[in-house]
Order: C-alpha cells, then structure tokens, then sequence
C-alpha cells in the first residue's frame, strides 16, 4: 500500500479508494485537489483532512452533525451537479454524503467551524466540494466557546 | 451604510473605474454586471469568508491543543 507523510501522524499507509478527490480543490486552496480524510480513535470526533500532494497541509473539521445536530445542507445546484449527486433533492446526512465542518482553532481564541460551508463528500464516488451556501443561515465563524460546546 | 435606489438598466460608479449595472430585477434576485479594471479582486462575500476561514484552518496546531480539542467532544 502506498504511503504518504502527514502533518500530524507521521508517515501514514492508505488505500487509493480512501483519497477524496477535490475537483476543484477549496477556496484558497484550488490546486489541492486530493485529501486523504484521517479519523483518528484517540482523537474522535476531530477528523484531518491531510493534503496528498503537500505533507504540511492538513486541516482540522468535525461531524457537523455534532457541531448542530439539526443542520440543515443546502447545496446549490451546482455543487450536486459537480459531485454527481441527485439533483431533484438535497442529499441526506450520512447515507449519501459526509458533511463537515472546518474547524479553526488559533492560540487564545475560542474554536470555531465554518457552518456556511461546509466539506461534502459523496459516499460513492469519494468525490468531494467544500458547498458553500448562498443563504445566510449559518455563521462562517460558529463559535465553540461555552457551555454548549460540550456536547452532551 | 449608503443606500441607493436604481431600477433595471440602471447603473452606478465606485471610485472612477468601477462600475455596476443593474441587468435585472428578479422576485428573490438581481443580476448584476460589473465592469472593473483587471487588478480588482471580485468575489461573492461568502467565497471571501470561507477564503479566510481555510487560511486560518491550515494554521498548525499544537499537540497539546489537538488532545484538548478532541476533549471537548468527548462525553
């Protein structure tokens, strides 16, 4: 099996069909158009987002469901197009797709993920788009601060 | 805030080389056109925001700060 160094695991064994192909990478990172998601046990629910191409790439995102357990997706027509997703219905949570939140966690700052857009994979084709909505439901900077962020 | 109001065809100028026309006028929609000099930086709003909210995100992050990270979300 191949191998690639990480960011924060050391050098890492992966299947090809464990790497998410970005087609057109994420906002500020287009040419980044492979990552390999990584879920740590020790580290669960915080899932990695690592870089094929760049070992010091490697982003940090959470289940957005445990983020808000009644997160609504609103992808634009677009976005399903481009993951070949259905495009007559929004795709469910889990059986069709994953969803993600990026997190940023900066030193004495509280955490906060990205709810306005989040990471989309599509469960069969590992094919994946960071979908970020049109509507101004959800915050880009959703505060982890606070008693909530302990989830219970 | 200054707030102007333009009907369809109609256009207004920011600074001497921006300008934006109004093409259309839709029930929950306008279309916009915008003519600006090459060296300016157009981008939907949220595209900007999640733009910076992935530089933020590549910042490295501390072992120590990862262990507490994942703490949180642990029961």
């Amino acid at each position: 099996m191949p191998h690639i160094p990480t960011k924060y695991f050391g050098s890492l064994e992966y299947r090809d069909e464990d790497v998410v192909q970005f087609p057109c990478g994420l906002p500020a990172f287009e040419e980044e158009r492979q990552f390999l998601l990584i879920e740590p046990a020790d580290r669960a629910p915080l899932q990695f987002l690592q870089s094929v191409r760049q070992p010091g790439l490697c982003f940090l995102a959470l289940p957005i469901l445990v983020v808000d357990q009644a997160y609504r997706l609103t992808m634009t027509l677009e976005d399903l197009v481009s993951l070949d997703l259905d495009t007559t219905r929004q795709p469910l949570i889990g059986s069709d797709i994953e969803c993600l939140a990026m997190l940023v966690a900066l030193e004495n700052k509280a955490p906060s993920v990205n709810l306005l857009a989040p990471i989309v994979i599509n469960r069969r084709n590992r094919r994946g788009i960071q979908a970020i909505r049109v509507d101004s439901a959800y915050s880009h900077a959703h505060s982890l601060a606070g008693p909530e962020a302990v989830c219970s | 805030m200054l707030v102007i109001r333009r009907r369809a065809g109609e256009t207004f100028l920011i600074g001497p080389d921006i300008q934006v026309e109004l093409l259309e006028v839709g029930a929950t929609q306008v279309k916009l056109g915008i003519t600006a000099p090459r060296n300016i930086s157009i981008l939907r709003k949220e595209v900007h925001v999640t733009r910076m909210q992935n530089e933020a995100a590549s910042r490295e992050i501390s072992t120590l700060e990862l262990a507490s990270l994942a703490r949180r979300f642990q029961k």
